[in-house]
């Protein structure tokens, strides 16, 4: 992600980019229903129009759109754009994730794909529910649009694309979806059956997300930062107003080395190489470079003065403990130039409650005993299939006190 | 799908020689039996693939690929040349056309084509503006065939309603930049219907001929709608792409398009991608 600032209208633009307009009228009639629901949950609302360019475009808490649907590279005047990919800080998610697709999967494992898109044809009007990634897009816009404020010409924004491997047929009802919780996604990739991968380094994505874990470990191969979300029943509220990222230690911001000894020699020997290397800076894993980029847009906001008030917060929760291995991993983000608002060493305590207090809108974590455990508590969790801890699953009676 | 009844095939596309021949590499081929392979190849080979698995479905399709090759200026050598390596390549060229630079769209006017394809953006221009329905090969960087053809229409072209085009010069496009687009909108259609038609010969999966809507700096909403309207027109596009605005070179460079439709509302800088 560049820092310098961008600098406007070069002349060398390829083609102007574009401010999303009121929503096409196309779909008016049929969306008289769910217009109503939306307007009574008292979300504010962009006016349905006929008319493509209609300047009365409501001007909702947390964006303004520039007249019409086209908008010259960049220049910003009241206008929203789309940053450059590689100026951004882009998140890829998946619809499985964005959105509840369960009754559809069904359909599709039972039933067979031309079932499937027949069925998400027929039901196209019918928006789907928010799926776990989705109070973290609504998070990361609302730093956006604070972004925005502070910074109004510049790229270093969260851009989200939508990618999936889908067919088109289901575009539609994932644009409506859209446009029924009011998102501010405009940028997707509709594969039909091909592999994503390829088109997320083509955006230059920072962190991708999927129910898939297979290509999630695909996605974490080719160096980008990805993990896993599921669906779990019971959701605490989050935050709307600050984003808060969670983050395990080991496998997670670091390699798996450590977590190799304490699977293959057990806790003593663990215990034995944290305290001999301590000064030796563990090496870096998956999620490093996102945790990086939130640390530089924090960065933005402290240059404001808004240290106290700002909405981006970070969290490490570690099952190291503070007075033993802890240090290794503290000294190891101190001389990256990386640091957390808050580090939780859990001395082997158990995630779940930890996560309940500080509420999430993801953690990131490489093992599935502890995902399961947070989203029993209703926490928002990752799974990273990262590391040894993949072949060696945690063994719920192990005492893992680190 | 018994609709052979709409069918008024075959679908005819035209494409010049020297995007089927990289003519300027001749002096360093080692091959001197046929011109070395241009850019087209791999269409023409996935069209071939496209035309084999139609008749193996259907023994008396008559909704087939045909290519004609158009080449302007030639030499009796050159024209020898073009004839021989297309035998030699095995390469299904319907009819061969050699005329002057000035003919070249009387020539696709009176075969009735369906489809101009080449790498020249000003030849796919000037096509349109006559009402021949014209899109830009686009350059496969390799020359590994693909097993399947891949088209990409515009959102934008068929996302944008009439009456909302000649809004379109207040944000700074240029009267041939808006005429080129009202132009593609027209021709758009026909075209799209005959893919549809081709298209729904061959099931979701496994299937030679793969369609695209890509929007470039479009809305979500213009998506929705090219899609939408082209299922009203009997095309079910299979991928969508939706850019708001990101440069499109790396994505196509996933997607590897033979036809890009585009909506030639854009400064072109690089010449081999259309953004």
């Amino acid at each position: 992600m560049s820092l310098d600032p961008v600098l406007v209208m070069k002349g060398q633009d390829p083609m102007p980019n574009t401010c999303p307009p009121a929503s096409n009228g196309d779909s008016k009639a049929s969306w008289e229903d769910s217009k109503e629901i939306h307007e009574n949950t008292g979300a504010t609302k962009k006016p349905k129009s006929t008319n493509l360019y209609t300047c009365d475009v409501e001007v909702d808490m947390k964006c303004h759109f520039m007249k019409g649907p086209v908008r010259r590279a960049r220049k910003v005047e009241g206008g929203i754009f789309f940053p450059k990919p590689e100026n951004a800080v882009t998140i890829a998610v998946s619809s499985r994730v964005l959105f509840r697709t369960e009754k559809e999967q069904i359909v599709f494992e039972q039933q067979g794909i031309e079932e499937y898109l027949r069925y998400q044809v027929e039901h196209e009007n019918e928006p789907f529910a928010p799926g776990p990634a989705f109070p973290f897009v609504k998070a990361l816009e609302t730093v956006n649009t604070r972004l925005r404020e502070l910074y109004p010409e510049s790229e270093e924004l969260f851009d989200i694309v939508l990618v999936t491997y889908n067919h088109a047929h289901v575009g539609v009802r994932l644009i409506n979806t859209i446009n029924y919780h009011n998102l501010f996604i405009e940028r997707f990739c509709m594969t039909g059956g091909t592999s994503p991968i390829g088109y997320l380094k083509a955006w230059h994505t920072n962190l991708y997300l999927s129910a898939d874990t297979e290509k999630v470990q695909e996605a974490l191969a080719e160096g980008i930062a990805a993990a896993t979300m599921f669906m779990s029943d019971k959701q605490i509220e989050v935050s709307e107003t600050q984003l808060r990222v969670a983050f395990d230690g080991d496998a997670v911001l670091f390699s798996d080395e450590s977590e190799r000894i304490f699977k293959a020699h057990g806790l003593d020997k663990f215990f034995e190489h944290e305290r001999e290397n301590e000064n030796t800076l563990l090496d870096h894993g998956p999620l490093k470079s996102f945790l990086e980029l939130l640390g530089k847009l924090q960065k933005k906001f402290y240059a404001k003065g808004h240290r106290l008030d700002c909405p981006i917060r970070t969290y490490l929760v570690t099952a190291r403990s503070a007075a033993s291995s802890g240090i290794r991993a503290l000294k190891t983000l101190r001389a990256w130039g990386l640091e957390t608002d808050e580090a939780l060493f859990l001395a082997g305590a158990p995630k779940g409650p930890m996560l309940e207090k500080i509420r999430p809108h993801i953690y990131f974590d490489d093992q599935m005993f502890h995902v399961e455990g947070a989203a029993e508590m209703g926490a928002i969790a990752a799974h990273v299939p990262y590391g040894i801890a993949q072949k060696y699953p945690h063994k719920k009676s192990t005492n893992t006190s680190k | 799908m018994e609709d052979n009844k709409n069918c008024t095939g075959p679908l005819m596309i035209a494409l010049q020689y020297n995007d089927l021949f990289d003519l300027l590499s001749i002096s360093t081929s080692t091959n001197t039996d046929a011109l070395p392979k241009g850019r087209a190849f791999t269409f023409i080979k996935a069209v071939q693939t496209v035309n084999e698995r139609l008749v193996d479905q259907n023994k008396t399709e008559s909704l087939l690929f045909e290519v004609i090759l158009i080449a302007k200026e030639c030499s009796e050598e050159i024209k020898m040349k073009i004839v021989e390596s297309v035998k030699h390549y095995g390469l299904e060229i319907g009819k061969f056309y050699f005329c002057k630079k000035e003919e070249l769209i009387n020539t696709l006017q009176s075969n009735k084509v369906k489809l101009f394809i080449s790498t020249d953006r000003d030849d796919v221009c000037k096509a349109l503006h006559t009402g021949i329905p014209a899109a830009l090969l686009y350059d496969q960087a390799d020359h590994h065939v693909l097993n399947q053809l891949k088209v990409i229409l515009s959102g934008e072209v068929i996302g944008f309603s009439e009456d909302s085009l000649d809004s379109l010069s207040d944000f700074g496009f240029s009267e041939t930049q808006i005429e080129t687009f009202k132009a593609a909108k027209i021709c758009m259609k026909e075209f799209a219907v005959l893919i549809g038609q081709m298209r729904r010969r061959f099931g979701h999966e496994n299937s030679p001929l793969c369609t695209c809507v890509l929007t470039t700096w479009g809305s979500r909403n213009i998506c929705a709608t090219a899609i939408k309207t082209l299922r009203e027109w009997g095309l079910d596009v299979d991928e969508v792409y939706c850019l708001a605005g990101a440069p499109c070179s790396p994505i196509l460079a996933v997607v590897k398009p033979h036809i890009l439709w585009d909506s030639g509302l854009h400064n072109m800088t690089d010449s081999s991608a259309p953004c």
